[in-house]
């Protein structure tokens, strides 16, 4: 076997070795001397790899590529959690700004307060508003059930109760669960705004869903 | 869902196409360290590294990322973006150090460092010369010694992720070999020049 021949044998070169290879590196010392250097940088590629092989790539990598996976499965982040007060001020502003015209333009719709219906106020928070509504809303077959607004049932429910008639923007449906395409979502809607003596807004109905 | 040990990539991936979150983090866990680490290698630059980590992932992200199980394994797919993005950094950056020619098959010779000197490979200082020495060389060569040497990917692999035939694989790897020896003796003994193949300095 002459060297050529013997460094064709190794590993990575597809050869097996074999008596042959072995005897050939017994008798000669430069292909003993190299085969020694080779086992040496083997050894010293296997230290390079313990040494890197620890590392990896930096946390928010990993945070990056779960944002963008989300993205393209379609998958929504985490809601942020929803504070309650904000559903509220927003239908107590839109209650306030449009109850003075209201009132001017067409009148009070006050409903005398009755025993049954001042007893009836802590069932109101149950979402049993119609015993306190005029006839004519309660008896409104076009529009929905009144949903009473996050934190309804935590104000005084013995007083009178007003309601008034407003648009708002299709958007302010998504604070109380409704799905808005958005495209859609600055189209006015109507709603009736079920207002306490504090004008606060209790509850809310939209007859254009 | 939790990943499972028997879970295979290409089980992982099934599950992530159908939008599993957990399954993309699983297969992301998995891959990351050794792709990071091969494109570090191959790049000496962190940042590049973490460039190419989040290109090979957001194209397995895509629903046309060309993963075909049929040729190969995922790991081996993720290298071969890894690589591909690697030369594209390496080469807008210019930073090759050219040595010498590219003949693939020829057998280079063996230098005759001393026995001295190869036994501090093993120690720390040895180990910090041979990475360097690792990054120095030509593109091609780095390549297979990051692959096979020091991510034990077996020659079927490497060939797949490098796009040539098993036997490329062998020979350029052992040229690798020999060049890092080469360069290793010059390292300790600049003046002698190159070897001969009988290791005598010429």
């Amino acid at each position: 076997m002459t060297c050529q021949e013997y460094w064709n044998t190794m590993p990575e070169l597809g050869g097996d070795g074999g008596e042959e290879a072995a005897a050939h590196v017994r008798e000669c010392a430069p292909c003993a001397a190299a085969l020694s250097n080779h086992g040496a940088l083997s050894a010293g590629l296997r230290g390079v790899a313990a040494e890197w092989g620890k590392l990896k790539a930096p946390g928010r990598v990993e945070g990056a590529l779960l944002a963008a996976f989300r993205g393209q499965a379609g998958l929504a982040s985490p809601p942020p959690a929803r504070r309650w007060w904000n559903p509220v001020l927003a239908w107590a502003a839109a209650a306030v700004v449009v109850a003075g015209a209201f009132l001017l333009f067409a009148g009070r719709v006050r409903q005398p307060q009755t025993p049954a219906q001042a007893s009836a106020g802590t069932e109101a928070s149950a979402m049993d508003w119609s015993a306190l509504l005029p006839a004519d809303v309660a008896s409104d077959t076009a529009a929905g059930d009144f949903i009473p607004l996050p934190n309804a049932d935590q104000l005084p429910q013995d007083e009178d109760l007003n309601v008034v008639r407003v648009e708002v923007p299709r958007s302010a449906m998504i604070a109380l669960g409704y799905s808005v395409r958005a495209d859609r979502a600055s189209e006015r809607v109507r709603a009736d705004v079920l207002m306490g003596s504090d004008g606060l807004a209790r509850a809310v109905r939209f007859l254009d869903e | 869902m939790t990943e499972t040990p028997a879970e295979t990539d290409d089980e992982l991936l099934l599950r992530m196409r159908s939008g599993d979150e957990q399954a993309f983090s699983d297969l992301y866990r998995r891959r990351q360290a050794a792709i990071y680490r091969f494109a570090l290698h191959m790049s000496g630059s962190a940042a590049t590294a973490e460039d190419v980590i989040q290109e090979v992932f957001l194209a397995l992200i895509r629903d046309d990322c060309g993963y075909d199980p049929e040729r190969g394994t995922l790991a081996g797919y993720l290298f071969g973006i890894a690589r591909k993005q690697v030369l594209r950094q390496l080469e807008r950056r210019r930073t090759d150090v050219a040595l010498d020619g590219d003949g693939d098959d020829a057998v280079l010779p063996q230098p005759a460092a001393s026995a001295d000197q190869l036994a501090i490979l093993t120690r720390r200082e040895g180990i910090a010369a041979l990475r360097r020495a690792v990054q120095t060389l030509p593109p091609r060569y780095r390549e297979v010694v990051v692959l096979c040497d020091l991510e034990e990917v077996d020659y079927t692999e490497a060939a797949f992720v490098l796009s040539c035939p098993v036997g490329t694989v062998r020979s350029r790897l052992h040229r690798a070999r020999a060049l890092l020896l080469e360069k290793l003796y010059q390292e300790h003994h600049p003046r002698l020049g190159a070897l001969d193949p009988a290791g005598s300095a010429i």
